[in-house]
């Protein structure tokens, strides 16, 4: 019926929905191939006990020594007593530490990034392109080289940062910024202190270069119409700025978000998730158990959790942040 | 509207549904292939040591699969040069990968069915991937698990020996605990001679280690006695426990909560409270033992001979003046454990299954090429003949650095067949060991962590 209907196509109009059709469809198949299909087999994963390792049964290795084990994952993620097996006490960890962590960047890279997006719109035109290319080289740096030179720059004897208290305060320092479980400051430990701050530095430009770009859209009337309601600068910012980014503002909190949650590279470069678990992200369980410990059964569950706080935490944010304001 | 739209949905979909069944059935129809060869070693052999039939002179290309270590790498090829000069119809092509990616690529790869002909694999990786039917079966009249057994060593042929089933050949005696490698320049200049004499006890050792350790302003910059890395902390501890009579894995049951595995992270603990090390500055993730003994950080370090060619073209200073002394031990011997070794193996899914195999027999159990590996590489022979007469005098005249080791090969002993080795030696022993070394937690706690969650593992 289909393959009849289709070579019935005639005219302008069909040969439009053919070259559609011929142009789509290899896309649509290599998403479905490479995007959808990986979706669907981790979400499926997340209800066996698989490793690929084990042969299994005939059907993609599922059954036989990768039994099916339904929710038994998702039930085992709730056992909150402190003898729960290390798998899920780490999973828990996990959770904690991701969302600490996605809670701090979001709001201090918004806090950073929008006010310097302002200075760097204040300066003088030919000055704006070399600050904006300042910021926004980090982004381009390799996530492994950024993670390294930050390791360097924590490193206890050989580390910069310890170099530089040493001529401070003139006496042998040896603080293990990235490996002393010790060292917290308000409870949360120094090490993701220390992993945040290397984040910042190399995620910033993306934000800030988005923020540059909502600002040049804000139309100069509505300015014009402030100064002669004689406004400050900070009202200006306040009433008039901040308003019109908000829809800017929510996209890049969501993009921040998101990006934080999916934090890897530098943690297990930096850390590998040490020490006592304190910097263990989910993301970095998650590859310890597909491909280090080879339980991807496990890590399937917990990568459907973590979509799932993703999913949730972006649509809370997306209704909290909703812009009232248009232009 | 909706009908078309749903129309080309559907079509979609059903292409999509198609290639994966594509896929599905390219998998399917390899399954059977890669149960054969399992059958072979059913046949008894007439005479065990019989070399597999010569291939035939047709032209054949045997991948192999290493991790990238340069003096392995060099050493292989040496080997396959010999091979193929020998064999002109071969053609032997090597891949490498760095550690990680080769674990990775060999998880999803030997599923797949897109491995190499021949895979180097460590001892004890060896059983999680013949236990998936990935790996084929040594071939009987190539060796049997008896004669290996006394061709080898226990620990590295343990690794390769699969409910009662021989899947590989190793080629190193994989041993990073029972001696430790001393900085005789750094122990002269402090005055720390004990080391010169062997240490009778522990509190020899110490004794060197204070003179090595140096404390700035109540911080240390260099460690006397570094094992608080991650093979160090589970070698020692696993050890340790052997030593003192204990047993940690018995008829497939772990556990660790016993009286010698008190005293076992007892001992470790002095030399902290005694500090010669500061486990919080000197660990896998700040200072990595192989790079803290070479940028002189630590004096006395607990790591294996490999270290030597690895270390040596850029540290040819430190190597110069490295040597190795046997650590004390408790009891009347002194056990340690070790984790099988690097080796050779053939993929299931090998179409030139008979030329991989007499490669690896070339390389592995002839004790001349399987001698040149090791000297190549800085390993100790598994192959036990290799550590005895001529061949000994020639391992310790090239390589001076295995003479102690040579000495308690004899006393190793294999770790012990844990479905997942790694997780328990770098997941749950060294976390949970250092922790209780940062002074984290109690003694009590650190070994009912380990042992629930090594329990867990293995059910």
């Amino acid at each position: 019926m289909f393959v009849r209907r289709w070579f019935r196509f005639r005219g302008v109009d069909a040969a439009q929905k053919r070259f559609i059709a011929f142009t789509v469809i290899p896309l649509v198949l290599y998403m479905g191939f490479w995007t959808l299909f990986p979706l669907l087999w981790g979400f499926a994963l997340a209800f066996f006990r698989y490793s690929a390792r084990r042969a299994g049964g005939p059907f993609l290795g599922l059954g036989g020594d990768n039994p099916f084990v339904g929710l038994a994952h998702f039930q085992a993620m709730l056992n909150f007593s402190p003898d729960a097996p290390l798998h899920v006490r780490t999973f828990h960890i996990g959770v904690k530490v991701t969302l600490l962590f996605a809670a701090m960047v979001v709001p201090l890279n918004l806090m950073i990034t929008l006010p310097l997006a302002v200075l760097i719109e204040s300066v003088h035109r030919r000055m704006r392109p070399i600050f904006r290319t300042a910021f926004f080289l980090p982004v381009l740096a390799p996530s492994v080289g950024v993670a390294i030179m930050w390791g360097y720059i924590y490193h206890p004897q050989r580390g910069l940062l310890n170099a530089i208290l040493r001529k401070i305060l003139g006496h042998m320092v040896v603080i293990n910024w990235l490996g002393d479980p010790k060292l917290t400051i308000w409870g949360i430990p120094v090490a993701l202190f220390a992993i945040l701050i290397a984040y910042l530095w190399q995620d910033m430009g993306y934000n800030l270069v988005i923020f540059i770009a909502a600002l040049q859209s804000i139309p100069d009337y509505l300015r014009d119409a402030a100064r002669i309601d004689g406004v400050n600068g900070w009202q200006m910012f306040t009433k008039i700025t901040l308003p019109l980014l908000m829809p800017t503002i929510q996209l890049t909190a969501i993009l921040t978000m998101i990006s934080a949650f999916q934090i890897f590279d530098l943690v297990q470069v930096m850390t590998d998730g040490g020490p006592k678990y304190q910097t263990q992200v989910l993301l970095l369980h998650i590859y310890n158990y597909a491909f280090r410990f080879q339980r991807m059964g496990w890590a399937a569950a917990v990568s459907v959790v973590m979509f799932l706080m993703i999913l949730t935490i972006s649509l809370v944010q997306s209704r909290f942040l909703k812009a009232r304001w248009e232009y | 509207m909706f009908g078309k739209r749903s129309r080309w949905y559907t079509l979609i979909l059903l292409i999509l549904v198609l290639a994966l069944l594509a896929a599905c059935g390219g998998k399917a129809t390899q399954a059977p292939a890669a149960t054969q060869p399992a059958e072979q070693p059913t046949k008894a052999p007439e005479k065990p040591t019989q070399a597999p039939e010569k291939p035939k002179a047709e032209k054949v290309t045997l991948r192999v699969w290493t991790h990238q270590n340069e003096s392995f790498n060099n050493a292989y090829k040496a080997l396959a040069d010999k091979y193929m000069a020998e064999h002109p119809n071969v053609d032997i092509q090597f891949e490498t990968f760095d550690y990680d990616t080769y674990i990775q690529t060999l998880q999803t790869a030997l599923p797949a069915g897109t491995e190499a002909d021949v895979l180097q694999m460590f001892g004890s990786w060896v059983c999680s991937y013949a236990e998936g039917n990935n790996l084929a079966e040594v071939p009987a009249d190539m060796l049997t698990v008896d004669k290996a057994q006394g061709m080898f060593f226990g620990p590295p042929i343990g690794g390769y020996i699969c409910d009662g089933k021989l899947y590989g050949v190793p080629q190193e005696f994989n041993i990073e605990y029972g001696a430790a490698l001393v900085n005789t320049k750094l122990a002269q200049e402090v005055g720390a001679t004990n080391y010169e004499k062997g240490w009778g006890s522990w509190d020899d050792l110490i004794e060197d280690a204070k003179k090595l350790t140096v404390i700035e302003d109540g911080a240390m910059t260099r460690a006397g006695f570094m094992f608080t890395h991650a093979d160090g902390i589970s070698t020692m501890f696993y050890s340790l426990i052997r030593q003192y009579g204990g047993q940690y894995l018995q008829d497939g049951v772990f556990k660790v909560t016993t009286p010698e595995a008190e005293k076992a992270l007892a001992l470790m603990k002095r030399f902290v409270d005694e500090k010669v090390i500061d486990p919080v500055l000197f660990n896998d993730e700040e200072n990595w033992v192989g790079d803290a003994f070479f940028d002189q950080l630590v004096g006395i370090a607990v790591i294996g001979p490999w270290v030597i060619p690895e270390y040596g073209a850029d540290y040819p200073d430190v190597v110069k003046v490295a040597k190795y002394v046997k650590l004390p031990y408790e009891g009347d011997k002194p056990t340690f454990v070790a984790a099988s070794g690097w080796g050779l193996t053939v993929s299931n899914n090998s179409k030139v299954k008979d030329v991989a195999w007499d490669f690896v027999q070339f390389v592995t159990m002839n004790a001349d090429n399987a001698l040149q590996w090791n000297l190549a590489t800085g390993t100790l022979p598994a192959l036990s003949a290799n550590t005895e007469g001529t061949a000994k005098e020639k391992l310790v005249g090239e390589f001076p650095y295995f003479e102690p080791f040579l000495e308690i090969l004899p006393y190793g002993e294999y770790e012990g067949a844990f479905p997942d080795r790694d997780f328990v030696w770098y997941e749950v022993t060294y976390p949970e060991v250092l922790n209780f070394l940062q002074g984290n937690q109690t003694a009590e706690e650190t070994l009912k962590n380990i042992e629930q969650a090594v329990q867990e593992s293995m059910k």
